[in-house]
């Protein structure tokens, strides 16, 4: 039962390793420098990619 | 070996670890960024590779990017102003955290020798330094700055947000790191507790507790190492403040547990994650607020207008507001705002100077009058000779002005670092006390030392760490939710504290336009006639009583007949035709010059009204009465200060008669008029040398400088953009009875700050004395954390809930 449980921690922080590394990818591509902005664009007229 | 050669571009040693490489020609070339390789592109792919045979560079490298080791005393200089009796250096500080990191900064500098004078701005982690260069060169000063553990850069507008937007990145790294780990730290302490009340095998037990040790270390040591740096440098200091309580909490429960995982006790790392994980969350909310307040100088300059229409000869050429040199003489259009300070030539016009100066209505100006920056031109065109280059003029001295009133401003402490002062030592003498007795009646040193760490864990709770933040948070979004801005946490004490509130007159307690406020017609015409033809004469006006004339027009459904032939004379009125009918509107004075023959008969109007006639075919057929209106609410903003034994003042631009008048309307205690914008900012300046807790209320540039001044500055919708960005509170809406929300709220928050510290004391109360009899148990320490938090955090929340109290 132990191993079992062994593995299902480890398998967890894998898998929150995985979304941690997400976080700093969109940290690195500045995607929280701005947060003011996107809220706003939908209102603007000309669409822009 | 690549690494040895020079950049190919720029010349410049590459880094290791930098180096990018192009195969072009048969020879492999090195470069040191990405940059130099895109130039390198950018030129060969142009056909212009000869350049970097003809070159002869001097210097090599690009703009030194890297100046953290090598501040050359020669690039410093470049940054350095000389001034009359010394020399002036910006420098940016990366690392400024707190109140406290701007006091160690000053002081240290002002310790160097030859240093006259440093400040340092805690908004914009900016500092101004003043020293003699006889005496002392600027590197000396950087290398200082650099030893305490900052990092120092030279000022340029681009410097300064790349700064920030580096410190709000590595924020969010370290933010984002802890968040993540101490929710994988949550599961396992969960399996631990379930652990110790339904059992569990010492194997497993041991694993979880690894596990734990293992995702906090980085949450203590990566995460929280802004607070141990801080914590140290507080020491170093003889200071303690939050941040020592915090490292010292984390420190000790993170001690006790890696000991306790070994030797096969309870363990809290949980507690040690937590308190780093949330304030790193209350940072990370209080460095946005900051961020925003740092824009403020520059968008004042940028008001001063761009560009300018210089005269050369007889012909006009466009050119930088910069370039203007004194006695230029540039044409500024209606509409248009004055790029300098100067003095009018030629033409004639009314000239809004209320943003400069407060005045309400338009001031009349012909030849030899003078003209501020930033005012703006309403009717004629006007030349103007220029008195003082742009740097110089109205608008950049009230830059620096506010500039320096926000270095200037003394850092309140805060209520949780006067707490901590007093606290850290309590809990550290405790903990030596513990070891001490313990030692000296029988126990063993290991068994002491634990129970020692066991006080200091107990001692600084969640609870204590989140007294603070959690209400400030909560009270900031009920003041967001009704409509007022706070720029940052400290600000809400700070209100608080007020005690004595000054109000621009124009803009903030009245309206700013003028109201039509009574129409007299003559005998036998309608009231609706006069309105007609006035606006008739009136119609596309830039004038503000003009467009009031309009719009009452348009208000009251009266039809307006079009006028032919429409004369504006600059500070007297309007004439033209209709129908074959001479009519003018304007002054008494320009009525008698143009059409009337007897002056209107004088009678007895309020003081404070501008008085326009109208006459038609050669008689006087109407009177119109125009005021500055006061806000609907103001009187209720200023009853309800009284009644807080709060001291209202009224500091104005405007005339010294107006001020008083509206003052006394109002109950306000004490009027000041025809102030500069020094003068006010010196009036708050000098009220708080006396000790008192200024609140500033204003809304145009030239309250800027007083709003950067006082312990508060609020500005009110619909004001300048300047007055807002220089305020640290900022009304949503122009109703000034959310001023009396704010205050309101700023006092609750305050005062469940106490609730919130006061409970997490009663805490230690009964903890303290556990801990210290050796007899702290995982169900207690558990129980009265989970207990103590959500108590604090429940009592904060109280502020979202909506009362009229």
């Amino acid at each position: 039962m132990d191993s079992s449980l062994v593995a299902l921690i480890v398998l967890s922080l894998c898998l929150g390793c995985g979304c941690w590394l997400v976080f700093l990818w969109a940290v690195k591509k500045g995607e929280f420098e701005d947060i003011e902005r996107p809220k706003h664009r939908m209102l603007d007229d000309e669409d822009k990619p | 070996m690549p690494g040895a050669e020079p950049c190919f571009h720029c010349g410049a040693p590459i880094p290791p670890g930098q180096l990018v490489t192009e195969n072009g020609s048969g020879t492999t070339l090195s470069f040191c960024c990405r940059g130099c390789h895109g130039a390198y592109l950018l030129i060969s792919g142009a056909g212009l590779a000869e350049f970097y045979r003809r070159r002869d560079w001097q210097d090599t490298g690009v703009a030194a990017e890297d100046f953290q080791s090598n501040l050359s005393a020669a690039y410093l200089a470049r940054f350095v102003r000389p001034e009359a009796d010394g020399a002036t250096v910006d420098i940016i500080i990366e690392g400024i955290r707190c109140a406290s990191c701007v006091w160690l900064n000053e002081k240290i500098l002002a310790g160097l020798e030859g240093v006259q004078e440093a400040r340092v701005n805690y908004a914009t982690g900016r500092a101004r330094v003043r020293f003699a260069p006889q005496r002392i060169d600027a590197g000396t000063i950087f290398s200082r700055i650099a030893q305490l553990g900052y990092r120092p850069r030279p000022y340029t507008a681009s410097a300064a947000q790349q700064a920030a937007q580096h410190e709000q990145r590595d924020l969010l790294f370290r933010f984002g790191t802890a968040f993540f780990l101490t929710m994988q730290l949550m599961a396992y302490a969960f399996g631990l507790y379930a652990g110790y009340f339904q059992g569990i095998g010492a194997g497993m037990k041991n694993l979880l507790q690894l596990f734990s040790l293992a995702v906090t270390t980085p949450v203590i040591f990566y995460c929280g190492w802004p607070f141990l740096a801080g914590a140290w440098r507080a020491l170093k200091n003889r200071a303690a403040n939050m941040e020592v309580l915090i490292a010292l909490g984390a420190l000790a429960s993170y001690g006790y547990s890696v000991y306790a995982s070994f030797t096969g006790g309870e363990v809290y790392f949980e507690t040690a994650a937590m308190i780093v994980t949330l304030i790193l969350a209350g940072r990370l909310l209080e460095n946005a607020a900051k961020r925003r307040a740092s824009g403020s100088i520059e968008l004042l300059l940028g008001l001063s207008a761009g560009e300018a229409r210089r005269l050369k000869g007889d012909t006009l050429e466009t050119v930088e507001a910069a370039a203007l040199e004194v006695g230029d003489r540039i044409v500024v259009g209606a509409g248009e705002r004055f790029p300098t300070d100067g003095e009018v030539i030629s033409g004639s016009s009314e000239v809004d100077q209320s943003p400069a100066t407060g005045e309400s209505l338009p001031v009349a100006k012909g030849p030899g009058d003078p003209v501020i920056a930033g005012s703006s031109n309403l009717t004629g065109t006007l030349t103007v000779r220029c008195g003082k280059v742009a740097a110089e003029s109205f608008i950049a001295r009230v830059a620096r002005l506010v500039e320096e009133a926000q270095s200037r401003r003394a850092p309140i402490q805060g209520l949780a670092d006067r707490v901590s002062a007093l606290f850290v030592p309590l809990v550290l003498a405790a903990a030596l006390g513990t070891l001490f007795w313990q030692t000296s009646h029988g126990s063993s040193g290991e068994a002491a030392l634990l129970n020692a760490l066991a006080v200091l864990l107990i001692a600084c709770p969640c609870a204590l760490g989140l007294a603070t933040p959690t209400a400030i948070l909560a009270g900031t979004g009920a003041a967001a939710a009704a409509g007022v801005l706070f720029r940052g946490g400290d600000i809400l004490e700070r209100l608080s504290r007020v005690d004595q509130v000054a109000f621009d007159k124009t803009g903030t307690l009245t309206l700013g336009d003028p109201e039509l406020v009574a129409l007299q017609p003559e005998p036998g015409y309608a009231a609706d006639r006069i309105l007609a033809l006035a606006a008739a004469l009136e119609h596309g006006s830039r004038h503000p009583v003009g467009r009031v004339i309009c719009a009452e027009a348009v208000h009251r459904g009266v039809a307006v007949p079009q006028a032919r032939e429409l004369v504006t004379v600059a500070g007297g009125g309007v004439t033209g035709y209709l129908d074959d009918e001479f009519l003018a509107v304007g002054s008494a004075r320009f009525l008698l010059e143009c059409t009337l023959s007897d002056p209107p008969r004088p009678r007895d109007y309020p003081s404070g009204t501008l008085v326009v006639h109208l006459a038609a075919a050669g008689r006087l057929v109407g009177t119109l009465l125009f005021r500055d209106r006061l806000r609907p609410d103001a009187a209720e903003v200023v009853r309800y200060f009284t009644s807080q034994n709060i001291t209202g003042w009224l500091l104005s631009g405007d005339r010294r008669e107006a001020a008083q008048q509206v003052a006394q309307t109002l109950g306000l205690t004490r009027a000041l008029g025809e102030l500069t914008p020094a003068q006010k900012a010196q009036s708050l300046e000098e009220l708080r040398r006396q000790g008192a807790v200024v609140l500033m209320v204003g809304d145009g540039i030239n309250d800027a400088p007083a709003l950067g001044t006082a312990d508060v500055g609020c500005a009110v919708a619909g004001g300048t953009d300047i007055a807002i960005e220089t305020s640290d509170l900022v009304l949503v809406k122009p109703e000034l009875s959310r001023l009396i929300l704010a205050h309101r709220l700023a006092r609750r928050t305050m005062r469940i700050v106490r609730q919130n510290l006061a409970w997490a004391f009663l805490y230690n109360l009964v903890g303290v004395p556990l801990a210290m009899a050796g007899r702290l148990t995982p169900i207690y320490a558990a129980a009265a954390m989970a207990l103590s938090s959500l108590c604090v955090v429940g009592n904060s929340l109280r502020l979202l809930r909506r009362t009229d109290g």
